[in-house]
């Protein structure tokens, strides 16, 4: 999904304060005190579990991979179209998600509506698995796509309204720890709801997989709830507080992309090269470890789910990290020559396949936490909600291409050259970071100060500012 | 026996690619020049075709004899000389299969021992009798083996485990089926057949002879050189008798002073050619645990089921440990080697060309099936290396004297390449239809 959340996270408190925080009038108990943080906890609580339904559902494929080919009589490529549906819409929607939010719905609305899209989006795909209608499966993911994204940009908002301050940081990457911790549960435990599912109608097959497909819509429903009862919390927290209803601050304007440096657009490249490599080989990687590693099904998913549980908690450590060094480029060149070695090591190497996809989860969640944030440093503040619209929606764009080309490729060529074409991907992105770090060493630009460095210059220009 | 297995009810086909002797030379196989004769100087059509192909190099000779009377058979013969022939005495009487021949002792004299065999169908159609088939001059003989395609089992798998522990269903015995003849195109052969009960579904074998070095055209794709042959096995339209049928599919092999013994399987990171499947096995005549290989039967496992597969018609394909067996059995269904391998007690051979005694292995190959996602069922488990398929009992078959001559022949390897079997899936349980499967593997 959309690493809106690493973005977020690293850019830190962007919003002032803006409430007016004459707090209650009369005396209630702390868990009912919107300024208390017993009760923000709560609201805390409920805006993790906002995204666990959208995340868990969107690796429904991956984990149930061969029973969705088998049920439906599907090749890889028409496999990997369920990941590129999601993908589409985001091609457009990631430059208007913050619009719909700031000008045409409001979060709370907003928030709501993507839940339902979300969970509308997830009961087609299991109907269409149910009827066995591949088109109407197609459908639900589009709609699913549709809710997802914007969900997370509903989150991110209703974080920042909340908790801008100190404890944003860690919000945001508790959010994304829930976010991954849906991925996981996703993969660790769809299989075996698919068995229990079919002895209970009988036999394997669509109905089976419908009714799996269901039971997981479930989630989606319960994050519907969250949403619901976040947008009364809020509504609440409005009326006693008196503040204003979040905004995201985005402005997008489509003409600045006409301004936008080289370096960022290298920062694109890199971008799509890398995650490329990534999300769609995660679809694809349970039959790779059944067939090449001898590992059983149950043990080649919690391989697979290894990425996302390494990067919950890797995260924020490594953003911590990555805050206090500075180094940003050096950070990524670090990340894609590591997510390399283990591309290469699962492709010409028998070794056990955990070492290198832990290093994979380690280099993703390093890449996560230092590529992001150079965008701000190198568009100015006004033209970031477009920069970070376009990164998305290019992102969205590759991987949904690349999705049903990595099928195609599999189909007819097999494992091995997928892993080679996944190679050549990441080998893109290493020659953009290589490229970058030149481009910037030159133009002596900011992108691999050290933070020491940065917080000195903050401060000079503070001081002439005077 | 080589196994196959079904998904569902419906038609089932499977296709098992059956390669032929192979060369193993230090560096380039050397290309071979294919003739192939049919019934070679048969007076009439015998009850099963024999199809005689001598593959010539410069200086060796390399026979493979298919033939289908009683269960089909695949013999390699190599000769150190490129002008061996096969001759051939059948005998015809009236307590074989029905013929159309008068029962008659005919060996044809060698017109022409240029020619390229001269048959003796008197003696060869006696399955009563060996010796009906000799590659002469004997002496140039230096190895042979056979594998012969005896059995086809079916067991239903309840608990979807893909171990044919459960109890199977009759078999279906390949020296009974009503064999079409052979249909001979280029350098291929087709030989159909179907049980005598019903004639619903067939099984097919096609063995494919080459000049050179290629690869195959269809899934698996197997490498071949001008040493090897293949042969596609599959079974079309065979209904099965059960929910969850799987087959099973006996191969025998029979080989004089060493037969394929032992099986191995290679892992590669390469999976361009056959997607999704790193492995290869070959069951091989080993020389006491000797690198040498003289020998050997490769397959990939995995079958497909379809004619025109796509990734997700794979289906895992497992093979037992081999285990003896007595050669006069095995000599008892297939025509082939009861004319070739003489009784053990009648020749007493000792440095005898080719060593022909009976010495007789057999393998089952089983296809899986994907469920819950993996090839073997709830658990884990290795290939079927040692798994015991509790059918009746072998004797155990000795290995005969070795010849002298194959202790010279360490850089020939003969080699039987045979593919998986390919499967036909339902899509509607309730609707069956017809498709053709096939399988072939080659390395």
């Amino acid at each position: 999904m959309a690493d809106y959340d690493e973005r977020q996270s690293l850019l830190g408190d962007e919003s002032d304060g803006r409430e007016a925080d004459r707090g209650p009038g009369r005396p209630m108990p702390a868990i009912c005190d919107p300024s208390h943080l017993l009760h923000r906890v709560v609201v805390l609580v409920f805006m993790c579990f906002l995204g666990f339904g959208s995340y868990f559902c969107y690796d429904n494929p991956a984990a149930l991979q061969t029973q969705v080919i088998r049920d439906l009589n599907l090749n890889t490529k028409e496999f990997m179209q369920l990941y590129a549906w999601y993908s589409w819409p985001n091609v457009v929607l990631c430059f208007f998600g913050g619009f719909m939010i700031d000008r045409v719905f409001g979060i709370r609305l907003g928030t709501v509506i993507f839940s339902l899209f979300v969970c509308v989006g997830q009961v087609i795909f299991a109907t269409g698995a149910w009827w066995n209608k591949f088109w109407l499966m197609e459908v639900g993911r589009f709609v699913f796509g549709i809710g997802g994204e914007s969900l997370a940009v509903a989150q991110n908002t209703y974080a920042v309204n909340w908790f801008k301050g100190k404890e944003l940081n860690l919000v945001f990457g508790l959010q994304l720890s829930m976010a991954r911790l849906g991925s996981t549960v996703n993969m660790n435990i769809m299989g075996s709801v698919y068995s229990k599912v079919a002895d209970l109608v009988g036999s394997p097959g669509h109905s089976a997989l419908g009714a799996s497909l269901m039971i997981a819509a479930m989630t989606c429903l319960f994050s519907l709830i969250c949403a619901l009862v976040l947008g009364f919390l809020d509504k609440r927290a409005e009326k006693i507080l008196h503040k204003e209803e979040g905004k995201t601050g985005e402005v997008v304007k489509l003409t600045d992309v006409k301004d936008f440096p080289l370096p960022l657009w290298l920062i694109f490249i890199i971008c799509v090269g890398y995650y490329v490599a990534i999300f769609p080989f995660i679809g694809l990687g349970q039959v790779f470890f059944i067939e090449k590693f001898n590992f059983s099904p149950a043990q080649a998913r919690a391989v697979n789910s290894i990425v996302y549980i390494i990067s919950a908690p890797a995260s924020p450590v490594l953003g911590f990290m990555v805050d206090k060094t500075g180094r940003n480029v050096i950070w990524v060149i670090i990340a894609v020559v590591t997510t390399l070695c283990a591309h290469m090591m699962l492709a010409f190497t028998f070794w056990n396949p955990w070492i290198a996809m832990s290093l994979l989860g380690l280099s993703y969640s390093l890449l996560a936490c230092a590529l992001w944030p150079m965008v701000a440093f190198v568009v100015p503040e006004h033209q970031l909600g477009t920069a970070y619209g376009f990164m998305q929606s290019i992102q969205n764009l590759g991987l949904a291409l690349i999705a049903m080309a990595a099928g195609a490729i599999l189909d007819s060529r097999g494992y091995l050259l997928l892993e080679v074409f996944f190679c050549a991907c990441v080998c893109i992105a290493l020659m953009a970071v290589v490229t970058l770090y030149f481009v910037d060493y030159l133009r002596g630009g900011d992108l691999n100060r050290s933070a020491a460095a940065r917080a000195k210059l903050q401060k000079e220009a503070a001081s002439e500012a005077e | 026996m080589a196994a196959v297995e079904t998904e569902r009810i419906g038609r089932v086909c499977a296709a098992i690619c059956l390669l032929s002797v192979c060369s193993l030379c230090t560096g380039h196989t050397r290309d071979r020049q294919v003739l192939i004769e049919l019934n070679p100087g048969s007076p009439s059509p015998p009850p099963g075709d024999l199809l005689h192909a001598r593959a010539v190099g410069d200086n060796d000779t390399l026979h493979f004899l298919f033939c289908s009377q009683g269960a089909p058979t695949l013999l390699l013969v190599h000769t150190n000389t490129s002008f061996s022939t096969v001759k051939v005495c059948l005998h015809v009487d009236s307590t074989t299969k029905p013929s159309t021949h008068e029962p008659s002792d005919w060996c044809s004299p060698d017109v022409n021992f240029l020619f390229l065999s001269q048959v003796n169908w008197a003696q060869f159609n006696d399955r009563n009798h060996s010796g009906g088939l000799t590659v002469e001059p004997e002496s140039s003989v230096l190895y042979s083996t056979a594998v012969v395609f005896n059995r086809l089992l079916e067991y239903d798998d309840i608990n979807d485990t893909a171990d044919p522990t459960s109890d199977l269903f009759p078999p279906y015995d390949l020296q009974d089926f009503r064999w079409s003849r052979l249909n001979l195109s280029g350098l291929t052969a087709l030989l159909c057949g179907n049980t005598a009960a019903s004639s619903n579904g067939s099984l097919c074998l096609q063995l494919s002879l080459f000049e050179t070095e290629g690869r195959g055209q269809h899934w698996p794709r197997l490498l071949h050189t001008a040493n090897s042959s293949q042969l596609r096995v599959w079974l079309d339209g065979v209904l099965p008798r059960a929910t969850r049928s799987r087959f099973l599919l006996e191969l025998q092999s029979v080989g004089g002073a060493s037969p394929l013994n032992r099986v191995e399987v290679h892992r590669s990171i390469d999976d361009e050619f056959t997607p999704s499947i790193f492995k290869v096995s070959q069951w091989i005549s080993a020389l006491n645990d000797s690198s040498d290989v003289l020998g050997f039967v490769q397959w990939k496992p995995v079958a497909y089921r379809q004619a025109d597969p796509a990734l997700e018609d794979a289906a895992p394909c497992r093979h037992s440990e081999p285990r003896p067996q007595s050669g006069e059995a095995v000599a008892a269904v297939s025509g082939l080697i009861r004319a070739f391998y003489k009784e053990p007690e009648a020749t007493g051979l000792n440095g005898a060309a080719g060593g022909r005694r009976l010495a007789a292995r057999r393998l089952f190959l089983t296809t899986g099936h994907r469920h819950d996602g993996g090839w073997f069922g709830n658990s884990h488990d290795p290939p079927a290396a040692g798994r015991d398929l509790r059918l009746h009992p072998e004797e155990g078959g000795g290995n005969g004297l070795r010849a002298n001559q194959l202790m010279a022949v360490f850089d020939h390897v003969t080699s039987l390449c045979v593919s998986q079997l390919g499967l036909r899936r339902l899509l509607n349980m309730f609707l069956p239809d017809v498709t053709h499967c096939k399988m072939t593997s080659c390395l």
